[in-house]
């Protein structure tokens, strides 16, 4: 022993129980830290490269440039690469709808375009067509092939030779539409649709102060140049107001993980200190001075956070790991190249930096009172419990027994360590409320395929028959075969129950005697199975979904939400049991409405007064049709190509046939990765605070090991103790749960109503969310005192009571 | 030559109905080389007295000189770094530091000081003490008796001007007491030591120079036993 120093490290080293304990919360704080920052930081790479393949990799683009911009533009030093992207609008193969563009070839990487077969077209004769409309059900054509297409934006009909076939878009696949690509530079003949100046930026550009900068140079006004708003959102460099709101919240949550990493520290460390005040104080007396016992403090804040540190960082950056692994396994085609041990520094920064701070400000406070303390109360063991000169009522040990009322009693006399405890459990909660904010944002922000999202929809508008219906069942790979008749009828009901917003925009509407009004527009109506009825039970608003009880009593739901021109408007107010009366060929129909649903996830391009949703068998007798115009299909695996080979086999000409299954996987894909990253986070803030509850609580009682002992001593009980401690740790929670809560539910609301106005997110009350939350905490609570109390009821009193 | 001299030390805790007065006006002065047990009823204000001459606690009134210096007009810093070269102190409680051993917790008091320890002295310390065969083994291992005795060796290891000891024998049985005090009376004898010691015991209050007496905070010569 060369230094007074080294009693740091022999009280470590005696009390390896305690040590453990503190080093394991500030490791928890640490990869809390770390993960979270490490998180975002991989994410951002991750999601950068998800917005690159959904919509391009460009961040600006100037509509109709002139030859000038362009070589201004693409001569410029910050300009990673620029092209030009050419809509020649709409055309039609034999009939078939077509979309004609260009895009440069410099640039087709960065749409994730590829030439599969054959080339690029350069000629102005030359085009080159997508992969699943070479096929025999679309064009059947090959490369070399000649094809004739009608522009119809001048109305003439070009012929052009096939130069190559390049990978599927998604979404025009999904539609049906073949997408054709001439040469971008030949073709200037032909009148443009759109004419886009695609730019990408190198790495670290300020792209705001160069969009000004290209904007003022070459005098282009501003509504000219667009910005690419998700890429640039995702690279930090929006401006866009639903950017900065994410910005904005994520600064707000990010601080507050921060601010718990510090507190969580603090109250682990304020926790050990206290445990030493008798220690200290003797110290004191045999002449340690006060900066010395603060350097013991400190030194004893600095060999557990060397050590902790490590740990937290291993620990946050396995999380990372683990979401890198997560990501790549489900996404290989997107994710591939990235390596699963991919090392965030800022995350790792965040999390050391975190560390030794916090081990500096937690250490330094205690340690300051741990100096003040007068060596006679420490010696003498007198506590500075401050005894409150009003005379107790004793109020508790009316309402509980001793042993319930001396728990809460121990947990509120110290104000501080109850503020710190209670602190610690309420920044958890806090945390995992706020970060629930992002799960309503993503649910907003990005679509996702619902249940009844079919892979492959077969449409006619002759209508389909009950045979292929039966066929495409029976095909092996199919999960569900589900088909919708869609007719307009002229349906009636009370007058009343149009809404005025709808009278005043048909103006006159009759209404005849017996207060129903004669139908200015048609209805729509749309024919559902058992499957649809039940996947529509999340849009219920009001009623019940049953075939049966719709056959049965001639039943009708109603649509509440109706589109018009794109825009959702509210014509009707019907309710449950209101009459509906519809027009067939058989004669007036009257129908019971039997449900309401919000909306359906079909639109229709007329105009109609609203939607009804009926049975099949209803349907037929409405409408006397029994055909469907479409059957949907959803198949067992995306990737089952043989069961889609049968499938095709049953179209003839009659059919469209649409194929949404990439982008039924992309749209999931690109929901995938955020959501991983979103619910991680909120796992990870679950999974460390629930750790912190244990580890918090384990380290109280392990340091009340004595002052338990000397209760057993006077004639505690093993039962009495456990609901001593118990009183004393729910006290904590509760005060901690009930804090939590109020300002997580507080903080909700402040981001959601404050900052999410343009985000159409609204707030409500997480009910849920706070009912969770007091399950959990009471769950751990009640966990994380087991094991410790055990622990000591083990030891002899004696050997308790003695101990120092 | 005085090398302890309180004036007129008071002190009184609380205030209105709950004030007690601890201590009133006392004062006296110790030699150098001294032996001084203070005597009284328990409350009589005897350890009260004793925080105070050791600076741990600050007078209400009335002041405390060691070696010509005013206590209490000291900086805090300043005055632990005078206590822990001046004073030592011997508690009932032992207050050893258990994750030390013997010998750790002698020199804890010099390394405080910054100054290496000088092994001779420490070892011949333990000699005295009867620990040398034990100066590896941690204060949970020893008995009361060694126990105690350790906690006067760590006094002596500065070799301070003053100790003060609050009952050494409080928690020991006669033999070990007596081993105590003989200790107590060698270190003033051998080390011409100024030592004041608090006791119950008329017995072991007769081995000393001079007596107190302090009863309701009044401190009285009971003249010198030897």
């Amino acid at each position: 022993m060369n230094s007074y120093l080294s009693i740091v490290n022999r009280y470590l080293a005696a009390h390896k129980k305690k040590t453990r304990l503190t080093m394991i919360s500030i490791a928890i704080s640490v990869a809390l830290v770390t993960g979270i920052f490490s998180m975002l930081d991989v994410f951002l790479q991750y999601e950068k490269m998800q917005v690159i393949k959904d919509i391009g990799n460009y961040h600006i683009l100037v509509q109709n440039p002139s030859e000038k911009e362009m070589q201004s533009i693409s001569s410029r030093i910050d300009v990673q690469n620029a092209g030009r992207w050419i809509d020649y609008g709409r055309g039609s193969i034999n009939n078939i709808k077509c979309r004609l563009g260009a895009l440069e070839e410099k640039i087709a990487d960065n749409f994730d375009l590829k030439v599969l077969e054959g080339k690029y077209p350069t000629n102005k004769n030359e085009i080159m067509i997508e992969k699943w409309t070479a096929e025999s059900l679309y064009l059947d054509k090959k490369v070399n092939d000649t094809i004739k297409i009608t522009f119809n934006e001048d109305d003439t009909e070009r012929e052009f030779v096939i130069s190559g076939i390049y990978n599927d878009f998604a979404y025009m696949k999904a539609e049906g539409i073949p997408a054709l690509l001439l040469s971008s530079d030949s073709n200037n003949e032909i009148n443009k649709y759109k004419d886009l100046y695609m730019v990408e930026f190198k790495n670290r550009v300020n792209i705001n102060k160069a969009v000004e900068d290209i904007k003022n140079q070459l005098n282009i006004e501003g509504d000219r140049v667009v910005l690419n708003e998700r890429l640039l959102a995702v690279i930090g460099q929006s401006k866009n107001s639903s950017a900065l709101w994410l910005y904005s919240t994520g600064a707000v949550l990010f601080f507050i993980v921060l601010l718990a990493g510090v507190v969580m520290i603090y109250n682990t460390f304020n926790i050990s200190v206290m445990d030493r005040i008798r220690q200290f104080g003797l110290l004191r007396c045999i002449g340690a001075s006060q900066s010395q016992i603060k350097k013991i403090v400190k030194r004893q804040g600095l060999i557990i956070t060397l050590k902790a540190i490590p740990i937290g960082i291993f620990a946050g950056v396995i999380i990372t790991f683990a979401c890198s692994a997560i990501l790549k396994f489900y996404n290989n085609n997107l994710f591939g190249n990235i390596s699963v041990f991919n090392f965030s520094p800022i995350g790792i920064a965040a999390g050391i930096l975190v560390g030794f701070l916090t081990v500096f400000i937690a250490s330094s406070l205690p340690a300051k009172k741990a100096a003040s303390v007068s060596p006679v109360n420490a010696v003498t063991g007198s506590n500075e419990t401050k005894t409150k000169k009003t005379k107790k009522k004793g109020l508790l040990t009316k309402i509980f027994h001793a042993d319930i009322a001396m728990g809460i009693n121990n947990a509120t006399i110290k104000k501080k360590t109850l503020i710190l405890m209670s602190c610690s459990i309420a920044i958890s909660i806090i945390m995992f409320l706020g970060f629930n904010v992002f799960i309503d944002f993503m649910h907003k922000a990005l679509k996702t395929t619902k249940p009844y999202t079919p892979d492959i929809s077969l449409i006619s508008e002759e209508g389909l028959s009950n045979d292929l219906y039966k066929d495409l069942s029976d095909i092996e790979g199919v999960k569900n075969v589900y088909g919708r008749m869609f007719g307009y009828v002229d349906a009636t009901f009370d007058a009343e129950k149009l809404t005025d917003n709808y009278k005043e925009m048909m103006e006159d509407i009759e209404v005849t005697d017996n207060g129903l009004f004669i139908p200015p527009e048609k209805s729509w109506i749309i024919s559902y199975d058992t499957n649809q009825l039940k996947w529509a039970k999340t849009d219920l608003l009001e009623g019940e979904l049953s075939e049966d009880k719709m056959n049965e009593k001639n039943g009708v739901i109603v649509v509440a939400r109706q589109f018009r021109n794109n825009i959702a408007t509210h014509t009707t107010n019907l309710q449950l049991g209101d009459s509906v009366y519809i027009k067939t060929p058989n004669g007036t129909k009257e129908l019971t409405v039997m449900g309401i649903l919000r909306t359906v996830p079909f639109s229709d391009s007329e105009l109609n007064l609203t939607t009804f949703i009926t049975t099949e068998k209803l349907f037929t007798e409405l409408t006397n049709k029994s055909r469907f115009e479409a059957i949907d299909i959803q198949l067992n695996s995306r990737k089952d190509e043989k069961t889609v080979d049968v499938i095709k086999n049953k179209v003839d000409d009659s059919i469209t046939y649409l194929d949404a299954r990439q982008k039924n996987s992309d749209i999931n894909q690109t929901f995938f990765t955020m959501a991983l990253f979103v619910y991680g986070f909120v796992a990870v803030i679950a999974l460390i605070s629930i750790l912190n509850i244990i580890n918090t609580m384990n380290t109280s009682i392990t340091n009340k090991t004595r002052y338990l002992g000397v209760m057993r001593a006077v004639g505690m009980t093993g039962k009495q103790l456990d609901k001593m401690v118990l009183a004393e740790a729910f006290t904590y929670s509760v005060v901690g749960c009930i804090a939590g809560c109020i300002l997580g539910v507080l903080l909700q609301k402040f981001l959601i109503e404050s900052l999410a106005e343009t985000m159409t997110i609204f707030w409500k009350f997480p009910l849920t969310q706070v009912i969770f939350i007091v399950i959990i905490t009471s769950a751990v609570t009640l966990l994380s005192v087991i094991s410790p109390l055990k622990r000591i009821k083990a030891k002899a009193v004696s050997e308790v009571v003695n101990s120092l | 030559m005085k090398i302890l001299k309180t004036v007129n030390l008071s002190k009184t805790y609380g205030k209105g109905n709950i004030k007690v007065e601890a201590l009133k006006n006392v004062s006296f002065s110790v030699n150098k080389g001294e032996f001084v047990s203070i005597v009284g009823p328990s409350g009589s204000g005897k350890s009260t007295l004793l925080n105070l001459l050791g600076g741990l606690d600050t007078p209400t009134k009335g002041k405390v000189y060691l070696d010509d210096r005013d206590l209490f007009s000291m900086k805090e810093k300043e005055l632990s770094v005078f206590r822990r070269r001046n004073i030592g102190f011997v508690f009932q409680a032992y207050n050893l530091v258990p994750e030390l051993n013997v010998e750790e917790n002698i020199a804890l008091p010099i390394l405080l000081d910054y100054k290496k320890p000088d092994m001779k002295h420490i070892n011949e310390l333990l000699d005295i003490l009867g620990l040398s065969e034990r100066k590896h083994h941690l204060p949970n291992q020893l008995s009361g008796g060694q126990q105690q005795r350790l906690a006067i060796g760590r006094a002596l290891a500065t070799k301070p001007s003053i100790i003060l000891a609050d009952e050494p024998t409080g928690n020991l049985d006669s033999k070990n007491s007596k081993d105590v005090i003989n200790l107590m009376r060698m270190s003033v004898d051998k080390y011409n030591q100024t030592l004041i010691m608090i006791t119950h015991d008329q017995n072991y209050a007769s081995y000393a120079d001079r007596i107190l007496n302090v009863e309701d905070g009044v401190v009285t010569e009971l003249g010198g036993a030897r």
